[in-house]
């Protein structure tokens, strides 16, 4: 008798590989729940598509994302993925006029300069990061430019607008920059769009300023400036992370599938078939979630009304049942539509510039390196409830050299630059300002600690919430406490940390939505 | 059944049996038609089922609605004779509908 199955999304060990755990889960249990975190979870291609079909049953009222649905999260109305018709249509009919396909395309030679920017100073050398010289810089800078942030005029205020944008980990980082630019985020997003108003152009910020929409109470009208900074959140975090995944499963899968990586090298004309079946094998986002509106049957199983249940787009990505042979990688199989965008009327927005980034990113690397052998001995794979990728992937250019013994440092591995590192030790008692790289962007919160006998004690403040702190812990230069955080939801995290000079840095980890990098400065 | 014609950007034709009632992209998807992608499934909301109809059929077919003008309004290569699939339904009266693909739908 076989064992029984348990998935669980955070589980890390997991994460490396899941998909002989998928084939497990569509062949044996179509309808999976998970006791411990209380979830529905369905892995066949044609159960995901028919609860995406179907919105009426399958709310997004609280989103997309397990934990949120959970906490049963309310957002502003024109958070338009976290919302169910009618509200949802009032906001993505308007950008849907405002984000087409015609006019991601029109920045295709703006992407195309990226890239090479990137990559031509690599051009001569022995290594390339996917992640840290292309992944984390292109996606980013793509969406800054759809929003129409002159790259001349404007570099602070698109330095501050790239650093809200920026959600992926693993990148050293300027912790003094940093704190400042967070200061100062909100207000240069401001004055950009206030100069913006002044100065129209062909932009996605002038259409967003100028369009006017019928609102979900039927009003005809402009958007407000909360709403357009709501929209430029969503479109911009849901933009960024994802396609630099991309770009890392791109790099990862070719290397392991060198004589399709060569064919595609000698015919261009196949990388967009390349691209599909790189977001089929590989998908950025491998899971989205709703919420069950009615008691239902599925499988012989009941759901109850309320409950969240996992849609497993990555398992239902390699349904043999549509796929043929669906865990290997085959640029050549039958054309079918994989399920990585999602479907219906959630489906992914911003797909045209996802699949022109893919392929301009591929075609711009394999003019420049028709062969590599990616480096996982120091590669860094991460996993969230929303995105699973790498963090860090560094690939030999050509191949592997036969005599390499000692692996190279990783870039992302580098300390970060402490500027105050050489001022010495200070005090942990006082005001510590803590800036967390959330999934959403950098969540700023302020720690108090006080010390009695040879312990401390404190309170965090963050999100217009105050909670203590408990269990900290100094064991030698190392950090430890835990803060029960109450809004947007109920969640602990856990922050382990380093001191270094006057600089407190580590991982926050948010219970089960994953690990986040963190640094405090004295205040 | 009714017959539908599809071609290709190359010239390459597949004539499929659709079933009443279904959307002429439905059709095409299920009869793993190339160049027919459909991401949204139907939902009008991913222009990405983006097809020619031929001009002798073109009085034929259910007139564009308000959302699939908007939709064909920020599509790449659109024609007088494009259409958003999805948003024609099969009937029996358009047996041996033509359908001319664009090169891409991305």
């Amino acid at each position: 008798m076989s064992a029984a199955i348990s998935w669980d999304p955070y589980n890390a060990d997991l994460a490396k590989d899941p998909y002989p755990t998928y084939k497990r889960l569509r062949e044996e249990m179509p309808l999976y729940y998970n006791e411990e975190h209380d979830f529905y979870a369905v892995t066949r291609f044609a159960d995901i598509e028919a609860t995406l079909r179907d919105r009426d049953l399958f709310s997004s009222r609280h989103g997309d994302i397990l934990e949120f649905i959970k906490a049963k999260s309310v957002m502003p109305d024109s958070v338009f993925i976290h919302q169910d018709p009618p509200k949802h249509t009032a906001y993505r009919s308007l950008m849907q006029r405002i984000i087409t396909p015609k006019r991601m395309h029109a920045v295709e030679q703006d992407i195309r300069a990226l890239c090479a920017r990137s990559l031509d100073p690599l051009v001569g050398g022995d290594r390339l990061d996917f992640i840290a010289n292309l992944g984390a810089e292109m996606p980013m800078r793509a969406v800054s430019m759809l929003l129409g942030i002159p790259e001349k005029d404007q570099i602070a205020i698109r330095q501050s607008v790239d650093d809200r944008l920026r959600t992926e980990a693993g990148k050293p980082i300027d912790i003094a920059a940093q704190q400042q630019l967070q200061q100062d985020a909100l207000s240069g997003f401001d004055e950009y769009i206030a100069w913006r108003e002044k100065n129209p152009s062909d932009d996605m910020m002038t259409e967003l300023l100028q369009s006017e929409f019928k609102d979900p109470e039927g009003v005809t009208r402009r958007l407000t400036r909360d709403e357009i900074s709501n929209i430029v959140n969503v479109v911009a975090g849901a933009g960024n992370e994802t396609t630099n995944r991309l770009i890392g499963w791109m790099g990862k899968t070719l290397s392991e599938n060198p004589d399709q990586r060569r064919e595609v090298a000698k015919n261009f004309a196949l990388i967009p078939q390349t691209v599909e079946e790189v977001l089929r094998f590989e998908p950025p986002g491998p899971f989205l979630a709703r919420e069950v509106m009615r008691d239902m049957e599925l499988h012989g199983r009941k759901i109850p009304k309320g409950a969240a249940i996992l849609l497993l787009v990555a398992a239902g990505n390699r349904d043999e049942s549509r796929f043929v042979n669906g865990d290997s990688f085959n640029i050549h199989r039958e054309a079918r539509p994989h399920m990585t965008f999602g479907q219906g009327i959630h489906v992914c927005i911003g797909a045209p510039l996802a699949r022109l980034e893919g392929r301009v990113a591929l075609e711009e690397i394999l003019k420049r390196f028709p062969d590599w052998e990616v480096d996982l001995d120091n590669a860094v794979l991460s996993s969230t409830s929303t995105v699973r990728g790498w963090d860090s992937l560094p690939a030999w250019i050509g191949s592997k050299p036969k005599n390499v013994t000692v692996s190279i440092p990783k870039p992302a591995a580098e300390p970060a630059p402490a500027p105050a590192a050489a001022a010495g030790p200070v005090s942990l008692e006082g005001t510590w300002n803590v800036v967390v790289k959330g999934p959403t962007g950098p969540q700023p919160a302020v720690l108090v600690l006080e010390k009695s006998g040879d312990t401390y004690t404190g309170s965090q403040s963050g999100q217009g919430s105050t909670t203590p702190i408990a269990d900290f812990k100094l064991t030698g230069n190392k950090v430890y406490w835990v803060n029960h955080v109450t809004k947007p939801m109920k969640i602990k995290v856990e922050f382990n940390g380093e001191l270094n000079g006057n600089v407190l840095s580590g991982k926050a980890k948010a219970g089960f939505m994953g690990s986040y990098p963190f640094t405090a400065t004295k205040a | 059944m009714p017959k539908i014609l599809f071609i290709e950007h190359s010239g390459k034709e597949h004539l499929i049996e659709a079933e009443a009632g279904k959307s002429v992209m439905q059709a095409a998807v299920e009869n793993m038609v190339p160049g027919i992608v459909g991401d949204c499934g139907g939902a009008c909301s991913c222009a990405t089922c983006h097809g020619y109809v031929d001009p002798a059929w073109q009085d034929k077919v259910d007139p564009r609605n308000e959302t699939e003008e908007m939709m064909l309004d920020g599509a790449m290569n659109v024609e007088s004779n494009s259409r958003l699939t999805c948003q024609i339904l099969v009937k029996q009266e358009l047996d041996g509908l033509v359908v001319r693909l664009p090169s891409s739908q991305f």
